[in-house]
């Protein structure tokens, strides 16, 4: 990155403001140089950001409604007043329409509800509701008691009883819905008393709406049954109407969004420019190979009434540069997956090809199943098609591609299709080991495969040190301790020589104390925690292990259920809930392994992302000039 | 009754390490899915405390297979 700084006429800022935006390059930062104050907006200004803020926030508010498809929009050259005028008053009204289409849905729907509820009641009572009006000098109550209440139905005959005598009759039913209906009729004389009765003991009447007319649910009910003829039919208008607005409106919408952000992005701009009476002062920061792109920008549009110098690395801390993640084409997808971490600082290293690396090949490893390789390919390739460049759906399936292919390497090692299968059907022979009996060579792989990791670790880690040698050297010392405790391990149990352990030992001794010298007393905790961190690799191993063993057991249903039929079902089926498996738990545990073991050796977190000054994407765009070195964080 | 000892050695080994992994998850589960609520931000944090406590059964599982191997 450099940091560069734009001097010019305070005239001529907000045309420089509009060149950078178009440019792209500078991500600005506010000068804090003593004579400058930070320019405001003036007043007319202000009202505009408001009138844009109130004029966007409909935008947003209508394409949410419509569910238009976000899609890259270009912003008109040229964006005049009028322009967001007409704006602001289309998506108002958009914004107005489609609130009141949603009302009117919800409305339509919570009658629906109602009326499905008395459909079941009358259901429930036809010929009783039918007879209720035979009942002159009697008044019928509609209750619906919830799942768990009934129970209330005893205790209602009982206090009814000794309220009313026997001047009421009480029918109930259970419905479908699980509710239970109930019906009540009582003589008119009682009804007064039953209704405090009924308050009292909180049971809620369903009263006949007095839309539908009509004190008896007998005569009511007919008239709903019509209205819930014409429910669909009005629902259908109202999907009509939307689909009519998004179609009419959507473009214009999509184009006013990104013309109100963009202006509202340059009008936020404003107070990050120093100002003096005369002059304007700009600062920021470029990736260093664009530099060349912005001076012949700025020149080619004023000439040399702007200046752009650049400020000498003396007069910037790392900390406060921004940070862009920036990796060969083939190993960026990974970026999403360091990206769920904090950004790493300006100058430190950038995991991405080291992740790019290493979660494939674990997530392969914990899978290690040509069958399960495939359908995790397919998978893949679906979601690739499916998905827009730039989003994570497709960083995603651009992630799933590589874990996939070393899934099928590692299916080709183990020898295993479907776990056993391969073997069964095709005489599959595993070229390293069969991860269902070699138990223990596979542990041995798994914590080797951690020695590398976390050496590597720390090999960055002294390496990303280097500017402070004292720390640079105590991290190359552990590594180099870690190395002695495994070479002494394996001098010990004969993998090598015997003669080897007293060397080594000696080693260990001569750099213990120089460990503590430059790291101070946590060292030695520290060298702990990382031989347990190689030994968290495991983990490899034991997922593998089930992993397999799912699989074994499934193709072994086909034999144990009697049916051959039923049994490949069930095969099939445990199939499916194993590989629902194998794509999660080998993701969190890989991430954990690098989360956890890997970064924590080098790993700097405090990055602030580079941000350039540009128009509005929904899509964050990428950087045009990529910085030459990957392996930082730049 | 060697080879019994063995198995309910082994079986021990991952089961004990199972409960209190279960144990840990239950507990971590709720507060780590509450914090979410307030800070979505929080889902990395979320899969490390969720994925911590698994290691102790993943490694009771390694030492289950030692046990086997080596007692077997």
């Amino acid at each position: 990155m450099a940091k560069v700084r734009i001097l010019g006429p305070r005239e001529r800022l907000e045309d420089v403001l509009r060149v950078l935006q178009d440019l792209s390059l500078v991500h600005l930062s506010a000068p804090e140089a003593a004579p400058l104050t930070h320019a405001e907006l003036t007043a007319a200004q202000e009202r505009e950001r408001r009138h844009l803020a109130a004029a966007l926030a409909d935008v947003e508010h209508a394409l949410a409604a419509l569910e238009i498809r976000e899609e890259a929009t270009a912003v008109p050259p040229a964006v005049s007043r009028a322009d967001v005028g007409r704006w602001a008053r289309l998506a108002w009204h958009v914004r107005r329409e489609t609130e009141r289409l949603a009302a009117r849905t919800a409305s339509i729907e919570e009658e629906r509800a109602l009326i499905m509820k008395y459909q079941q009641f009358f259901s429930a009572f036809r010929a009783l509701l039918q007879s209720e009006a035979q009942w002159p000098n009697a008044t019928a109550y509609h209750v619906l008691l919830k799942g768990g209440d009934t129970a209330t139905i005893p205790q209602l005959r009982a206090s009814l009883q000794a309220t009313i005598g026997q001047e009421f009759q009480l029918f109930s039913q259970p419905l479908p819905s699980g509710e239970t209906a109930v019906l009540l009729v009582v003589s008119a004389q009682g009804a007064g008393r039953v209704e405090r009765l009924l308050a009292e003991a909180r049971v809620q009447e369903i009263p006949v709406p007095e839309a539908y007319g009509g004190k008896s649910l007998t005569d009511a009910i007919p008239r709903m049954l019509t209205r819930l003829g014409e429910i669909p039919r009005e629902l259908q208008q109202i999907r009509e109407r939307r689909r009519t607005l998004a179609r009419d409106h959507g473009a214009t919408l999509r184009t006013a969004r990104a013309a109100l952000h963009d202006r509202l992005v340059a009008l936020a701009a404003l107070p990050l420019t120093g100002v003096t009476s005369r002059a304007f002062v700009l600062e920021g920061w470029v990736p260093a190979r664009a530099r060349r792109t912005l001076d012949t920008g700025l020149s080619a549009a004023f000439g040399d009434e702007v200046v752009v110098s650049e400020v000498s690395r003396e007069e910037w801390e790392s900390e406060q540069a921004p940070v862009v993640l920036s990796n060969p084409r083939l190993f960026r997808p990974f970026e999403t997956l360091v990206g769920l971490m904090p950004l790493p600082r300006y100058g430190s290293i950038d995991p991405t090809p080291f992740v790019a690396v290493f979660f494939p090949a674990f997530f392969g490893m914990m899978v290690g199943d040509i069958g399960y390789g495939v359908v995790l390919a397919a998978l893949g390739l679906v979601l690739h098609a499916r998905s827009r460049p730039g989003t994570t759906l497709r960083n995603v399936s651009e992630i799933i591609g590589p874990c996939a292919l070393f899934s099928i390497i590692a299916g080709v090692l183990f020898g295993e299709f479907f776990g056993d299968l391969g073997r069964r059907w095709f005489g599959m022979r595993a070229l390293l080991f069969d991860r269902a009996d070699a138990l223990i060579p596979f542990l041995l792989l798994a914590v080797a495969i951690g020695v590398v990791h976390v050496l590597l670790g720390l090999v960055l880690g002294a390496v990303s040190a280097r500017r402070h040698p004292r720390q640079a050297i105590g991290r190359g010392v552990s590594a180099a301790m870690v190395v002695l405790v495994i070479l002494a391990l394996l001098a010990a149990v004969d993998v090598l020589p015997r003669r080897f352990f007293t060397p080594v030992v000696i080693g260990l001794l001569v750099a213990f104390p120089v460990l503590i010298v430059l790291e101070g007393l946590v060292a030695p905790i520290e060298l702990l925690t990382t031989l347990g961190n190689i030994l968290s690799y495991a983990r490899i191993m034991a997922l593998g292990v089930a992993s397999v063993m799912m699989a074994v057991v499934a193709n072994k249903m086909v034999g144990a259920m009697g049916s051959v039929a039923v049994g490949i079902v069930f095969a099939l089926l445990f199939h499916l809930v194993n590989f629902a498996i194998a794509m999660f738990t080998p993701t969190i545990h890989a991430l954990r392994l690098h989360y956890v073991e890997f970064f924590g050796k080098f790993f700097s977190p405090g990055g602030v992302r580079y941000q350039p000054f540009g128009h509005w994407t929904r899509v964050p765009a990428r950087p045009r000039p990529a910085p030459r070195n990957s392996r930082q964080a730049a | 009754m060697n080879t019994v000892l063995t198995t309910l050695a082994a079986a021990l080994a991952v089961a004990i390490p199972a409960l209190a992994t279960a144990w840990a998850q239950s507990r971590i589960g709720p507060a780590i899915s509450a914090s979410m609520a307030e800070k979505p931000e929080l889902s990395t944090t979320a899969i490390l405390l969720v994925a911590i406590p698994e290691t102790m059964v993943i490694l009771g599982f390694v030492v289950a297979v030692v046990i086997l191997v080596r007692g077997g």
